[in-house]
């Protein structure tokens, strides 16, 4: 009985990852496929990787686009996580305001949070009489920033809910240093909640369209800002490759980084 | 709550390791950081604002003017002309050439972010066509603030595998036999301009919003599905989503010779959509010396010539047109004076017009919904 | 817990850098919105603005923003359940029934379809779900004469495009929270003579409940502003509030009424959140 549960557990678990990645192996399909307005019957090609590899707009987009969603996740990860710790540990008045101010960033559409942020800097720039600082990488990363740090908080919180304060403070009396109380008793409870809100901070960098289409310098643009820019036009199955590779790419790097170093923080007594 | 964290055995950071990764990022961020770093180089550049994928960043054609003038063209893209404006105010005297389109010409010269072009200094400028380069749209105050480029219209087309003849009408796309494969664009302005079309109204100041939306309204039955780019629109067509679509010109002939899909085009008798496009100089344009020869190469028939062959939409330069050769399907449509004459030009609309047409597609599209 | 100078110091250093990047760059620029969502005309217009309330006004006065706010509201409730549904069990799965180093391998492979961009996803769903698409075409090659399969352009096709999208939010706040709850609580409960259910339903749900509540949070807000699965997965049966806020600064210029409309639909999500957060409260205090 036991073993026929645990085969209809990971059943599941395949249906929900086949789900997952329905469209995103369909995306793979039609970057190998010849047609460019993704028709059927397949017919397999490498023409669309051969046309990437001569895009180099597109191929300096990705790159852009990957160091940007880089710094983001480092920035946001670190300042999302301290305010989560503050949340999770201490009991303190304004504390349901400033949880309650994470929504307005999510909630309200990323056009109008761009519209407000590219004005806002302008006008700052233009008072303090450099109105070109309204724009470039450094705007960028103010903004991706900001945008990430709600869903940092979230999902860390998620992690958080009974902050384990006793354990650290038992550390501590007795004869841990504050270093080590963080790296072995407060990094570990942390580890499964910052991995996992890394992942997204990356992912929201990384598909941010309008904060990098409003403040990047012209002549710089990133992955996201080639795709939605091209939709009038209309987009070639380049971006399908460019896609695959770095979900290709991604995929392999994760397994690696699963197979050396575990954060998921394993139960006691299992093994 | 009682719930307790375990979290033995969890392998360590160290330090050493912690300090490896930091200065692997800190080094990854330095070398990414390089393509933001510009040079300030205001005559070695053009600074461009367009749609992507609008002729102006052709590579070939950048290629071709930088070999004669030595200029590097850069570019920056604007997904609706209304945020065109907001990047020309938001970033004054940062770019040379934008590309404006007809209805927002003035919008922008009036809010003081374009500023007059020298005419004398566009050798092409007797080449273009004088009801385009004359047309009041493009001037303010007896100034120039846009040299005609190119122009389109938006009509209907159809698949040829369906409709072994073409058809004339408008009212096409309200033909009861056509349930479930009709298409339009979601678009509040263009919805609306055909709604006034197909009810004998002017296009761009119609008198009863009432028989708008009527009319709009009557198209529910026959809409399959609304697009949102060319992109979509092929991709839509090739799996037989609709048979018929409001389209764009160029777009169509794109389809047509690009894709070879079976694309049929007309321009109903009562009337479609003409546009046209102008290219202006941006205020205080850290470049307009260049921004001239840009627009001069750009309105040239040496560059349409090259761009031909991609199916943009018909030159404004006479010449161009004409030395198109006769293969060319698209020659032929556009200098047929029967279409041209049918058409209403978009003229610039008030902000309540704009309003009142936006809420009127609102809520037929509400309608549409339910 | 009395706040001690110390602990004041505390919480001031974690939640300051997070909260002043923030000030800087959302909540002041928003502020300024807020203000001209109560002006008649946008700041970049050279004509002096007005006050008004007008914005507001037309929210109400115009029928299809209720149909269109219904909807919206709606769709996220949608989601939010079937996200639930389907990546609860998934997380409660992988948590519990998985161990060693598949479960990070499963957990990495959650995430990673996030990492690819969203109009792309969605397009490769309009593949999948039109007729001639991917799956007609395989039930059609298996049991030729099926009966042709269509979603595209359907209120279930925007409903499968939207969960996709939210659905690892769901997946992974869950995980970690349950991933948090110790076995030998289980055991206990068990081991007292409590159903597996019962165990469920007193333990191991109220311990979880904070990443039920954050990966609801992460899937409903951003759903009901959500315009562009809607767009291109629902065709004419996809009408959100958040098409029309685009419109009023793609079209209209009319930046006034879409930061109106905006801070309407924030207002909405802070109600929806203000009726739930008494009742998380107490079932969190009764675990």
């Amino acid at each position: 009985m036991r073993r026929f549960l645990d085969g209809g557990i990971r059943l599941y678990l395949v249906l929900v990852l086949i789900f997952l990645y329905l469209p995103i192996l369909v995306m793979a399909l039609f970057a190998f496929n010849r047609s460019p307005l993704y028709g059927l019957p397949f017919e397999f090609d490498l023409v669309w990787f051969e046309a990437l590899a001569g895009n180099k707009r597109l191929l300096q987009a990705g790159w852009n686009s990957v160091w940007i969603a880089l710094a983001n996740t480092v920035i946001a990860t670190t300042l999302g996580t301290m305010a989560a710790v503050a949340f999770g540990r201490y009991t303190f008045r304004g504390k349901t305001l400033m949880q309650a101010l994470l929504f307005p960033p999510i909630a309200i559409p990323w056009l109008v949070i761009g519209t407000a942020m590219l004005v806002f800097f302008f006008w700052v720039g233009r008072s303090v009489g450099a109105p070109g600082m309204a724009r470039g990488l450094h705007a960028i990363l103010l903004g991706h920033v900001a945008l990430s740090l709600p869903y940092v908080i979230f999902v860390v919180g998620a992690r958080l809910n009974d902050y384990p304060k006793a354990l650290e403070e038992a550390a501590a009396t007795l004869g841990a240093t504050p270093w080590q109380v963080f790296r072995r008793v407060s990094v570990p409870i942390l580890a499964p909640g910052v991995v996992a809100a890394a992942l997204f901070a990356f992912a929201v960098s990384f598909d941010q369209f309008v904060i990098s289409y409003f403040l990047a310098p012209p002549g710089v643009t990133t992955l996201p800002v080639e795709i939605y820019t091209s939709i009038r036009k209309g987009f070639t199955p380049e971006i399908n490759a460019i896609s695959t590779i770095i979900i290709a790419v991604s995929m392999g790097l994760m397994l690696v980084v699963a197979r050396f170093y575990r954060f998921g923080g394993e139960r006691s007594g299992n093994e | 709550m009682t719930g307790k964290t375990n979290y033995r055995r969890f392998a360590p950071v160290t330090r050493r390791r912690f300090v490896a990764g930091a200065s692997t990022l800190g080094l990854a961020a330095g070398l990414g950081v390089g393509p933001f770093i510009r040079r300030a180089s205001a005559n070695t550049e053009v600074k461009v604002l367009n749609w992507q994928g609008y002729g102006t960043d052709e590579p070939w054609a950048l290629e071709a003017f930088k070999a004669a003038t030595g200029l590097d063209v850069v570019h920056d893209y604007y997904n609706s002309e209304s945020e065109m404006i907001t990047k020309l105010q938001t970033n004054p005297g940062t770019y040379d050439v934008i590309v404006t389109n007809s209805a927002w010409n003035g919008r922008a010269s009036e809010l003081g972010v374009i500023q007059p072009i020298d005419s004398s200094l566009i050798s092409n400028f007797a080449d273009l066509n004088p009801s385009f380069r004359d047309s009041a749209v493009l001037s303010a105050d007896g100034k120039l603030y846009g040299v005609s480029w190119v122009w389109g219209m938006t009509a209907i087309a159809y698949s040829t595998d369906v409709f072994k003849e073409a058809p004339t009408s408008v009212e096409i796309l309200w033909d009861p036999s056509l349930a479930k494969r009709v298409c339009v664009r979601d678009d509040a302005i263009e919805a609306v301009s055909f709604a006034a079309i197909a009810t004998g109204q002017d296009m761009n100041h119609p008198a009863d919003h009432d028989k708008i939306k009527e009319k709009l309204l009557a198209l529910k039955p026959n809409l399959a599905t609304m697009w949102s780019s060319e992109d979509d629109w092929n991709k839509q067509f090739q799996a037989k989503a609709f048979d018929v679509s409001i389209y764009w010109s160029g777009s169509a002939f794109r389809s047509k010779n690009t894709f070879n899909l079976p694309v049929g085009y007309f321009v109903p008798t009562e009337g479609a959509i003409g546009w046209f496009d102008g290219l202006a100089i941006g205020t205080d344009a850290p470049n307009a010396e260049g921004a001239h020869k840009f627009i001069d190469y750009m309105v040239s028939q040496e560059f349409y010539s090259k761009w031909a062959e991609v199916g943009p939409p018909a030159s404004a330069n006479n010449k161009a047109m004409e030395g198109l050769p006769d293969s060319d399907p698209s020659k032929a449509f556009y200098l047929d004076q029967e279409n041209v004459k049918r058409l209403q030009f978009m003229a610039p609309l008030s902000d309540k017009e704009r309003q009142d047409f936006s809420d009127i597609w609102a809520e037929v599209k509400t309608e549409f919904a339910k | 817990m009395t706040p001690t100078t110390r602990t004041r110091w505390a919480i001031f250093s974690l939640t300051g850098p997070a909260y002043l990047w923030l000030a800087c760059t959302i909540f002041l620029p928003l502020l300024a919105m807020l203000a001209l969502s109560f002006l008649d005309k946008s700041p970049l217009v050279p004509k002096p603005p007005e006050f008004t309330l007008g914005n507001y006004g037309a929210f109400f006065a115009k029928d299809f923003y209720w149909s269109l706010t219904r909807w919206s509201v709606e769709l996220g409730l949608w989601v939010t359940f079937f996200c639930l549904l389907i990546g609860y069990p998934a997380a409660y799965a992988l948590a519990k029934r998985i161990k060693g180093r598949w479960r990070e391998a499963i957990f990495l492979l959650i995430v990673l379809p996030f990492w690819s961009n969203a109009l792309v996803r969605i397009f490769s769903w309009t593949m999948v779900l039109r007729s001639n698409g991917i799956v007609d075409l395989t039930v059609q090659s298996f049991f030729p004469g099926a009966p042709a399969f269509d979603l595209l352009f359907s209120y279930p096709a925007v409903i499968i495009g939207l969960v996709h999208s939210y659905l690892p939010y769901m997946i992974l706040t869950c995980y970690i929270a349950l991933q948090a709850i110790d076995d030998s609580l289980v055991e206990a409960g068990r081991s007292l003579g409590a159903t597996s259910f019962t165990t469920f339903r007193r333990v191991v749900l109220p311990l979880s409940l904070p990443g039920i509540v954050s990966g609801s949070a992460l899937i409903f807000v951003p759903v009901i502003g959500s315009f562009m699965e809607p767009r291109i997965l629902g065709g004419t049966k996809g009408a959100t509030l958040g098409m029309n806020i685009e419109e009023q600064f793609t079209v209209t210029a009319n930046w006034p009424l879409g930061a109106a409309l905006s801070f309407i639909l924030l207002a909405i999500v802070l109600v929806i959140f203000g009726i739930i957060y008494p009742f998380l409260r107490r079932q969190g205090g009764n675990a």
